[in-house]
């Protein structure tokens, strides 16, 4: 006996309820695949490493009870005290367009 | 963009710009995915009305364009290279074997068979 | 870790009698009939395998034991050296006082290995570790070890087992399944030069472990341990099957029903997702005044819907 086409739908709107997937007798494109699809996002964003704890995030969380010593740092600083006493620091940084004109006086 | 990069770099690997870029638009994408995905669900879903679509499809294809996947590549941890990169290592062919051959990457051995 | 503590035990045993015996003879096998047969001859062999290292021992001891036992006199410990006289006397037969020690000096209490037997934990641990038998054969567990080493995974499999032994769960295994081969073939240099290539390979080996007929709660515990005592270089990944009686969804409504007090003020506190961050932002732009203007919603006689989730 063949069973009729709305018992059947019937049917298969039961099963979708229960297992929570979409209704679609006809066939039509709902475009429901890319609602099932996984955000891969999270995934992409992970790749490159990040930065563990340094001992900047160390000295500034410590900043009472430790002092911690940061050798690069350190030997940054005394890098630059040395290249001062010979002259060779960095210029003073320009703060206004007359001081950055280069040749002052010289061109007119 | 400047607009989407970090305040602070926060990378741990071999940084350049390129790498810093990258990381960039990858974050930007994972912020950005569910939109992208909602757009591509309007564009494709059939019972919606055809100007719907339009507009979407409108919206989707203007959307900066550090929000698309294919604008990410894998890139070297080691080196920032760009081609050559295996996925298992995240690394570029010659510092994998200078790796492996150091014996830093666990199991990995030289092979005969 | 446990095996590794207890393993010291009879070899401190061993060197112990070799001192105060003479070195040529040989050690005699603990007496069978107070250990089962599988026992005895895995525990023979051990003891047997290590007497040589032990005779070697034996010399060099003797004289560093005669020092001691000096010395310990001369500091003046005098109660203790007549008890440990008296003991002496009454414990040890004169044949086994070695040549270099005087009958005066006073000597330590001497354990016989022979007659001593050493706890069955300890002695289970030169073993193959011991297996409970399965009563109805249903898996309850699966156990997946992986490595890059065969000894640490065999040691970390054979420490897996004793565990599931001693909490009393039926473990099989290790089973060895097919291990897993990746190979890589790059160019050498770090430029061009196709034609010479390196190859690198990595194998990963698997061994499973099966818990059979186990309570749920004993399974969680079992994993539990072995995680916290986790092996280096080792990767744990375990399936785990719980059985219920039919009628699940009642009993679980029956059991919602009794925590209700204590869950509900918690889970107030969660919020909860209803679809995927794709539906949620679907509705929003759809809903979106400039998608509903190009809808023709701005248009006169025209009402474009406001577009909800379906009930279901």
């Amino acid at each position: 006996m063949p069973v009729p086409r709305a018992r059947l739908l019937d049917l298969m709107r039961v099963q979708c309820r229960i297992f929570n997937s979409t209704f679609n007798p006809e066939g039509l494109r709902l475009g429901n695949k890319i609602l099932r699809q996984r955000l891969k996002g999270p995934a992409l964003a992970s790749y490159y490493p990040r930065k563990m704890g340094t001992i900047q995030d160390l000295q500034r969380v410590y900043t009472d009870e430790l002092d911690i010593f940061d050798e690069e740092e350190e030997d940054r600083f005394e890098k630059i005290k040395i290249l001062k006493a010979r002259g060779k620091g960095a210029p003073k940084k320009k703060r206004t367009a007359e001081e950055s004109k280069k040749f002052k006086g010289k061109k007119k | 963009m400047s607009m989407f990069r970090a305040k602070r770099l926060d990378l741990g690997c071999f940084v350049n710009v390129k790498v810093i870029r990258d990381h960039t638009k990858r974050k930007v994408f994972a912020e950005h995915e569910p939109e992208r995905q909602a757009l591509r669900y309007i564009i494709r879903n059939l019972s919606l009305p055809a100007r719907t679509r339009a507009q979407a499809q409108l919206q989707l294809a203007q959307m900066h364009c550090y929000t698309r996947p294919t604008q990410i590549r894998n890139r070297c941890i080691e080196g920032g290279k760009g081609r050559g990169v295996l996925r298992d290592f995240k690394m570029t062919r010659y510092n994998f074997r200078m790796n492996a051959l150091a014996g830093s990457i666990p199991g990995v051995k030289k092979a005969a068979w | 870790m446990a095996t590794a503590t207890s393993m010291r035990l009879p070899w401190r045993a061993i060197v112990r009698s070799v001192t105060t015996r003479p070195t040529t003879q040989s050690i005699k096998t603990p007496p069978a009939a107070s250990i089962p047969q599988p026992f005895t001859r895995r525990w023979a062999s051990d003891s047997a395998s290590n007497t040589p290292i032990g005779n070697e021992f034996a010399s060099a001891s003797l004289e560093r034991a005669a020092a001691t036992e000096i010395e310990g006199t001369a500091g003046g410990a005098g109660v203790d050296a007549e008890s440990h006289n008296a003991s002496t006397i009454t414990t040890t037969p004169p044949s086994e006082s070695s040549p270099t020690e005087s009958p005066e000096q006073p000597r330590r209490e001497t354990v016989n290995p022979d007659t001593v037997r050493p706890p069955r934990a300890v002695q289970a641990a030169y073993l193959r570790p011991l297996r409970r038998p399965a009563t109805h054969g249903l898996p309850v567990c699966d156990l997946q070890l992986r490595s890059y080493s065969v000894r640490n995974l065999e040691f970390f499999a054979d420490f897996c087992l004793r565990a599931a032994y001693y909490l009393g769960l039926p473990a099989f295994g290790p089973i060895p399944l097919p291990r897993i081969v990746e190979r890589w073939t790059v160019p050498k240099g770090s430029f061009i030069h196709k034609k010479s290539q390196e190859n690198f390979e990595r194998k990963t080996l698997r061994r499973l472990i099966q818990i059979k007929d186990g309570e749920p709660e004993t399974v969680e515990v079992w994993l539990a341990f072995v995680k916290k005592y986790a092996y280096y270089g080792i990767g744990m990944k375990a399936n785990v099957w719980e059985f219920e009686k039919v009628g699940v969804g009642r009993t679980m409504d029956a059991e919602m029903e009794q925590m209700r007090s204590e869950v509900e003020p918690t889970l107030r506190q969660f919020a909860f997702k209803k679809g995927s961050a794709v539906e949620d932002k679907v509705l929003e732009l759809i809903n979106r005044g400039d998608f509903k203007a190009a809808s023709g919603g701005n248009a006169p006689m025209i009402r474009t819907p406001t577009y909800k989730l379906p009930k279901n």
